[in-house]
């Protein structure tokens, strides 16, 4: 393809390989006049611009010269100091001059641009070269047998490679050899080429084939092969190039054939080898492949001879030939056509014409478009090089592929002798070997749960204080004692305070000795007391009356009249928990002291007022109240809004303490936000580098896990865990990024499978099927990657997770081993079942009642690992970052093809929610308003201990009809045990009106088998030996520890089946489903077993059998896999 | 850093020439190389193997470079060679066959890249006759063709496809609206350009053109996304270069090149990790290395890698700073 035209009769020198840009320099030719007859001569620079698409070439300079030229070359010499930043361009003159011209001048434009000259040669010098190894070394050649060695550095005293050679002839070629510096060839129209050893200043070969028709125009050595040249020949008779061999120096070792006509010039390309050009006088350009005499490629020229070719050193693609025709054409070998060349024949035609008016119309003629149709010249197709050029045979490559994986060719051989073997290494990379170490070590300790050593590892390593501080609360997760662990790191040790309590106890009863045998009221009073302590009791008449008709609310209005704080809500108590929650109302809005606003909350359990308006400074204190006596269900809330509170605090160091109520809170996602935050790299949340990041999993696993083992609620349900996800994603794309494929799996497990079918949708190009999305090797042609389990992805809140009504929870009353005759749950009326409950301290009773067990929070979803109410959030790019979509993908192809619709150790434990959730439930009662104040030392103090409804009841008239609702929900209590029936037996933390927050569990929880259970009926204890004999046979063989995970999880989480057979609350059809499914598994027919229980899934309530059905199935999957 | 890099798997290709590429499957279980033998060869390489899947003949000439379309279109590779033409593959039922044959260039095809699983089934092709086609598949065996003419004087050397990123917005968008994706590649060629190519209007147009390496760009490497707004270039050249360009502008008009390294020889190819953080440079003299940007910026030489092997790397930081 052409891309260049000079319209000169010149001959040319391209710029040195390490010249860029790349110059052209032409000089006007000797010998040829055009037709202007013009003996003018000049020495011009273009430039070849590629990025420009037109036919022409950027003239740089021009130098008007008295000499035409031979010969031009163009020697890098002083490229490399200052001296000629452009190389140095040597001529060869007609009249014998070798001028040494400044190319960097000329193009400046300056005056002096020959360096120097000389005029040594006696007739024109018509060979020229530039030594490739030294380039101050030029060779010239003329007539009379003259060759001189030209040192630019010292170019007055040029030398000879030795003795002229007899008979004296014209010399038509010069050339160095391209291996061994000090050699030089002649060749002479007389057929004869001669090699010279500088270094013994001789000719050393004669090299002809004696046929006399030999006429030497072209010489060149082989680039690669030291002993070998080409000699092209001028003769019409004999149109060839031969190629010697210096070792075999009789006859030519190949004679190129193709040229009709004598050959004028050769040129044989550095860059590759085999790859040698000619022109000649029958008008063709030919590239050959000297080695085997093939002809690669015809270039598509003029119908001119051309009379000089040239490879362009610095573009290996690119030669340029000059014409007779007087034109310079700058050609590509690669082939391909041009729209330049067909515009500028266009363009040619047009200005032929002059665009001018030739019509006198008035308006310029268009550009004349060159005809197309009907018959468009197609451009003519050039074929390519028939061999690919070396230039472009890419000998090396080394790219990433998927999970850190390097894969790097190697084309060479081991072993110089040995032929090249074609290898292709796949190397593993790892970057981040700390950081593998550390996962690594996270891994194990998920799979040995052993997080207090490592939370005790991370406070020891811990760099500053916070750090420390962030573990500590991470560590208290794992205690017994959660809460009062966090108080203690709060500051607030409950020993101590208990201790102070005593001690301001003991006074008062010191000073109040005489009243111990009086009523319970003053008991009472003493512990509300700490401020409103009332000595006497002074009963006005009034009162009196009020009370002996049965007006308590009158007799409590003339209490607060009198400002007997006290009496009132001693009587206020009596009256009835509406009363009584009056009383205390008006009591705060009376009352203010300092302590009373932490009263009013600690009685009226009203800590959002406190948690939001306290001030942030003493962040501790609410946080530590909440600790004590924040219900379950509100916990978390609390938290959270406190550390929300903190969060948008303008102090720094209050927002990051924000995390520590987050870690109370078990609101991972909100932790995930403050960490990412506190990363120096803020703002960027994709990009928390490694170190970091690692940081900050360990610390959000930790908690998770801790979540996870406490079953404790975590965000609100819509709270979205985008951050989580995406950071999780990060975190397993740079696991995979590092070749930890199957861990970087178990941290997206579960976690993003629903991002397929998102974005399938999306991705769907016009024109595929959805059957397009192929299994890729060696995964089979089941690949369906959203086979999801439907019920995990079906998480959202069931109507069993709703919270139950009061009234519904009792139905979840379980009587005590000790028989309660008048344990009537439906009956209660909700607000009096309610309210006296926490008047037995449930955990006093563990053994006797289940009310009180840990359960998940009651509200929204609870946190899952990676659970299904995370997932929707999932983003998808930019921040999955491209690993995590690839490993998404995969983990869907796992656990579709290898694990099946199941469950890892991570993933979601839908399945059971609903139940986990309701036993929550079912098993907290919440507390009533405090009917019994504060502060009392349990225990320490028989008479100091706070009045038991029963006893209150004993001093009531039971067949008052007024009281019999407030205390029927009583009767639950246990039997009484001692003497002091209803105390609190474990409050020696708390006082028993506020107990719930300290009797929450720790939230290692007490396990479920724990808590008494019905039996499950005799007729379904089958199905439970049926389905752990199973599990148990499976582990017995299982070998991988992800299925053991898995059997041991199902294990678990078949419990919620066993709850509901205890509880008889399956219906029939489903419980004789089950009962055929065991006899399956007893015949160890495990595919019958999965066809029935298709059946049950499919004709029952989904919210009936989504707790345990899918674990079944992962049984009998297992079962059958196993083939136990 | 502490760096590792160590063989996992050497796999004989027994190929009758010089490989001239190698690439993973998207999960990286499968193996496709291609060489001067004229085939395209398929290798499961699972669990550290190398089991012939497919020997692929079709090309009349060296096959310079093969690449997997993303597996959600199925298992599809293309190849091009120097027979001027790119070859699509597929495998169905277990068997691979040619998809699709384009013939439409006059010169060696020198470059393949599919286009981000966004766009569709998209191919780039650069070729020695200057132009680039974008083949897209249409469904029913149709491909429509589009071609940049003289994108690259006297040839393109390599394409690389921009991830798919929403302009002006890294935020996801409103769901179930499809996003607004501008197509984006870039090329390197003989002219020692680096272009953008942006489409518009079903047009594709030159957007950028970026100017600093003095000779042959031999390849160009769009970094993955990694989530941040910065988007990022390798190429290198004949020259020795490489560079790495980077736009912060959400317009997408200002790059900066930075020297990543002068190599004494040519640098035939770039490659990105997944994660887009690891650069690995291939160079004539047969050398691998990688390169990782510092937290201040500066790209460093981390792994010296001869025969997939790793070592500690022989180029310092003071080679660095000369341009």
């Amino acid at each position: 393809m052409k891309l260049k035209e000079i319209n000169r009769t010149a001959i040319q020198s391209w710029s040195p390989s390490q010249q860029h840009p790349i110059y052209l320099a032409t000089g006007t030719s000797a010998q040829q006049l055009d037709a202007s007859f013009s003996t003018n001569a000049c020495l011009e620079i273009f430039e070849l611009d590629l990025a420009d698409t037109s036919l022409d070439m950027k003239s740089c300079g021009t130098f008007s010269s008295s000499h035409r030229f031979h010969k031009l070359v163009w020697s890098p010499h002083g490229m490399d100091g200052a001296g000629h930043p452009n190389g140095v361009l040597i001529a060869g003159g007609e009249n014998g001059d070798v001028i040494l011209y400044d190319p960097a001048k000329i193009m400046a434009g300056d005056d002096d641009v020959i360096i120097t000259q000389s005029d040594k040669h006696t007739g024109p010098v018509r060979a020229l070269d530039v030594n490739p190894f030294q380039a101050n070394l030029v060779a010239s050649a003329g007539n009379e047998s003259e060759i001189y060695i030209w040192d630019l550095n010292n170019f007055g005293s040029p030398m000879t490679p030795g003795p002229k050679t007899q008979p004296l002839e014209d010399i038509s070629c010069v050339a160095w050899n391209r291996q061994v510096q000090h050699i030089l060839a002649s060749a002479s129209p007389s057929g004869r080429a001669s090699v010279w050893d500088l270094r013994k200043n001789d000719l050393i070969i004669k090299v002809s084939d004696h046929s006399n028709r030999m006429h030497c125009s072209g010489l060149a050595w082989n680039p690669e092969v030291a002993t070998q040249l080409v000699l092209s020949s001028e003769d019409d008779r004999m149109p060839v190039i031969q190629m010697w061999d210096l070792r075999f120096a009789t006859s030519p070792l190949k004679i190129l054939e193709n040229h009709t006509r004598g050959v004028l010039a050769m040129d044989w390309s550095l860059a590759d080898p085999e790859l040698l050009l000619s022109c000649g006088k029958d008008n063709r350009i030919l590239c050959w492949n000297p080695n085997t005499a093939e002809v690669l490629y015809e270039l598509p020229t003029s119908t001119q001879w051309c009379f000089d070719i040239k490879w362009c050193p610095r573009n290996p693609a690119v030669l340029s030939a000059a014409a007779f025709d007087g034109n310079i054409g700058i050609y590509s070998i690669m082939g391909g056509s041009s729209q330049a060349q067909n515009q500028r024949q266009a363009d040619q035609i047009t200005n032929s014409f002059g665009n001018m008016d030739p019509f006198g119309t008035g308006q310029a003629l268009p550009p004349l478009q060159m005809p197309q149709a009907p018959c468009p010249a197609p451009p003519a197709m050039v074929n390519p090089l028939k061999k690919p050029p070396k230039w472009i045979r890419r000998p090396v490559g080394a790219s990433f592929a998927f999970g850190g994986k390097l894969v790097t060719l190697d084309n060479a051989p081991s072993n110089p002798q040995q032929p090249a073997k074609h290898v292709v290494h796949v190397s593993q990379v790892v970057t981040e070997t700390a950081f593998l170490e550390r996962s690594d070590l996270l891994q194990a300790t998920l799979s040995n749960g052993n997080f207090v050593d490592f939370c005790q590892e991370k406070i020891a390593a811990a760099q500053d204080g916070f750090e420390r501080t962030v573990w500590s609360f991470l560590k208290v997760n794992f205690d017994s004692d959660v809460r009062g662990q966090y108080l203690d790191l709060l500051g607030y040790k409950k020993e101590e305070l208990a201790l102070k309590v005593l001690k301001k106890h003991l006074k008062f009863k010191m000073f109040d000795f005489n009243l111990e045998e009086e009523e319970e009221e003053e008991i009472l009073l003493q512990e509300v007391g700490c401020t409103n302590w009332c000595l006497y009791l002074d009963v006005d008449g009034l009162i009196t009356q009020a009370l002996l008709t049965g007006d308590f609310e009158g007799a409590v209005d003339l209490c607060i009249l009198d400002n007997r704080m006290a009496d009132s809500i001693i009587l206020a108590i009596a009256g009835g928990s509406e009363l009584l929650e009056k009383t205390q109302k008006k009591y705060f809005s009376k009352t203010h002291t300092k302590l009373t606003k932490l009263i009013s909350a600690v009685v009226m359990k009203d800590w959002t007022d406190i948690l939001t308006s306290c001030d942030l400074a003493n962040w501790k204190e609410p946080l530590a109240a909440v600790m004590t006596y924040a219900r379950p269900d509100e916990f978390s809330a609390f938290c959270d809004l406190l550390g929300g509170r903190l969060e948008v605090s303008q102090d720094a160091v209050l927002q990051a303490q924000a995390s520590l109520c987050y870690i109370c809170a078990g609101n991972v996602e909100k932790v995930v936000s403050c960490w990412t935050r506190a990363q120096p790299t803020g703002g960027d949340p994709p990009a928390v580098p490694p170190p970091p990041l690692q940081d900050l999993v360990e610390k959000v696993v930790v908690l998770r896990r801790a979540v996870e083992q406490a079953r404790r609620g975590g965000a609100a349900p819509t709270a979205s865990s985008v951050l989580l996800e995406e950071m999780m994603g990060q975190y397993a794309g740079l696991l995979a990024s590092q070749g930890s494929l199957a861990t970087a799996l178990a941290y997206l497990s579960g976690s993003t499978n629903q991002v397929g079918p998102a974005r399938r949708p999306e991705v769907q190009p016009r024109g595929l099927a959805q059957g397009c999305w192929r299994s890729p090797p060696g995964t089979g042609p089941n690949y369906q990657p959203f086979q999801y389990p439907a019920a995990s992805l079906a998480a959202p809140p069931s109507p069993t997770s709703l919270p139950p009504a009061p009234g519904f929870r009792s139905q979840y009353m379980q009587p005590g081993p000790g028989p309660s005759p008048v344990y009537q749950p439906l009956s209660c009326s909700p607000p009096y079942n309610a309210p006296y409950f926490p008047t037995a301290p449930t955990s006093s009773s563990a053994s006797s009642s289940p009310t009180y067990a840990p359960g998940p929070l009651a509200h929204g979803t609870p946190f899952q690992h990676g659970g299904p109410g995370s997932p929707v959030s999932y983003m998808q790019s930019p921040f999955g970052g491209p690993g995590t979509h690839r490993l998404t993908e995969i983990n869907n192809l796992w656990r579709s093809v290898v694990v099946g619709p199941q469950n890892g150790w991570n993933d979601p434990p839908a399945l059971n929610r609903a139940g986990t959730k309701k036993k929550g439930l079912e098993n907290y009662t919440p507390p009533a308003p405090i009917t019994a104040p504060i502060m009392g030392p349990p225990g320490s103090d028989p008479q100091a201990q706070p009045m038991s409804p029963v006893s209150l009841q004993g001093s009531m008239d039971p067949g008052q009809g007024a009281f019999q609702g407030p205390f029927s929900g009583r009767q639950q209590l246990p039997p009484s045990s001692g003497g002091h029936p209803a105390m609190p037996q474990t409050s020696v933390e708390g006082p028993p009106g506020a107990p719930t927050g300290d009797h929450i569990q720790p939230m290692q929880s007490i396990p479920a088998e724990k808590i008494l259970k019905k039996p499950i009926p005799e007729e379904h204890v089958v199905l439970k030996t049926t389905f752990e004999g199973v599990i148990q046979k499976c582990l017995a063989v299982a070998s991988d520890p992800q299925t053991k995970r898995k059997l041991d999880d199902a294990s678990k989480r078949l419990e919620a089946l066993y709850d509901k057979l205890r509880e008889q609350s399956l219906s029939p059809a489903i419980v004789g489903g089950l009962h055929n499914i065991a006899r399956s598994i007893e015949s160890r027919a495990y595919t019958d077993g999965l066809n029935i229980h298709t059946h049950i899934v499919s004709s029952s309530n989904f919210s009936e059998t989504s707790a345990f059905m899918p674990v079944l199935k992962v049984v009998l999957t297992q079962a059958n896999k196993l083939g136990v | 850093t502490v760096m590792q890099v160590s063989v996992i798997n050497t796999v004989d290709t027994s190929h009758e020439d010089m490989i001239h590429d190698a690439q993973m499957d998207y999960y990286g279980t499968r193996l496709a190389t291609c060489s001067s033998d004229r085939t395209v060869k398929i290798f499961d390489v699972r669990n550290g193997g190398q089991i012939l899947v497919a020997d692929l003949r079709g090309h009349e000439g060296p096959v310079w470079q093969v690449a997997w379309a993303h597996p959600m279109y199925g298992n599809i590779l293309a190849s091009c060679s120097y027979d001027r033409k790119v070859i699509v593959w597929k495998e169905e039922n277990g068997s691979w066959d040619k998809m699709y044959e384009y013939t439409g260039h006059e010169s060696s095809m020198n470059s393949v890249c599919w286009g981000p699983y966004d766009f569709g089934l998209i191919l780039a092709c650069g070729s020695s006759d200057g132009a680039i086609s974008l083949l897209t598949f249409t469904g029913e065996q149709q491909w429509d063709v589009k071609k940049i003419s003289n994108a690259h004087t006297i040839g393109c050397n390599a394409v690389s496809w921009a991830p798919a990123v929403v302009p002006g917005s890294l935020v996801d968008q409103p769901s179930g609206q499809k996003p607004n994706y501008v197509k984006r590649f870039v090329s390197g060629g003989c002219d020692n350009l680096v272009k953008l190519w942006k489409e518009e209007d079903g047009q594709w147009k030159e957007d950028q053109k970026l100017e600093a390496h003095s000779d042959w760009v031999r390849d160009v490497g769009w970094a993955p996304s990694i989530g941040l707004p910065t988007s990022t270039i390798a190429s290198c050249s004949q020259d020795g270069r490489v560079f790495i360009w980077t736009c912060e502008d959400p317009t997408g008009n200002t790059w900066t090149p930075k020297l990543l390294h002068k190599f004494v020889d040519v640098v035939w190819h770039v490659s990105w990790s997944i994660t887009g953080n690891i650069l690995a440079v291939s160079g004539g003299d047969n050398k691998v290395t990688l390169w990782k940007e510092s937290m201040d910026g500066q790209w460093a030489c981390i792994s010296d890698v001869s025969k997939g092997q790793g070592a500690v790397s022989s180029i310092t930081d003071t080679q660095q700073s000369e341009q």
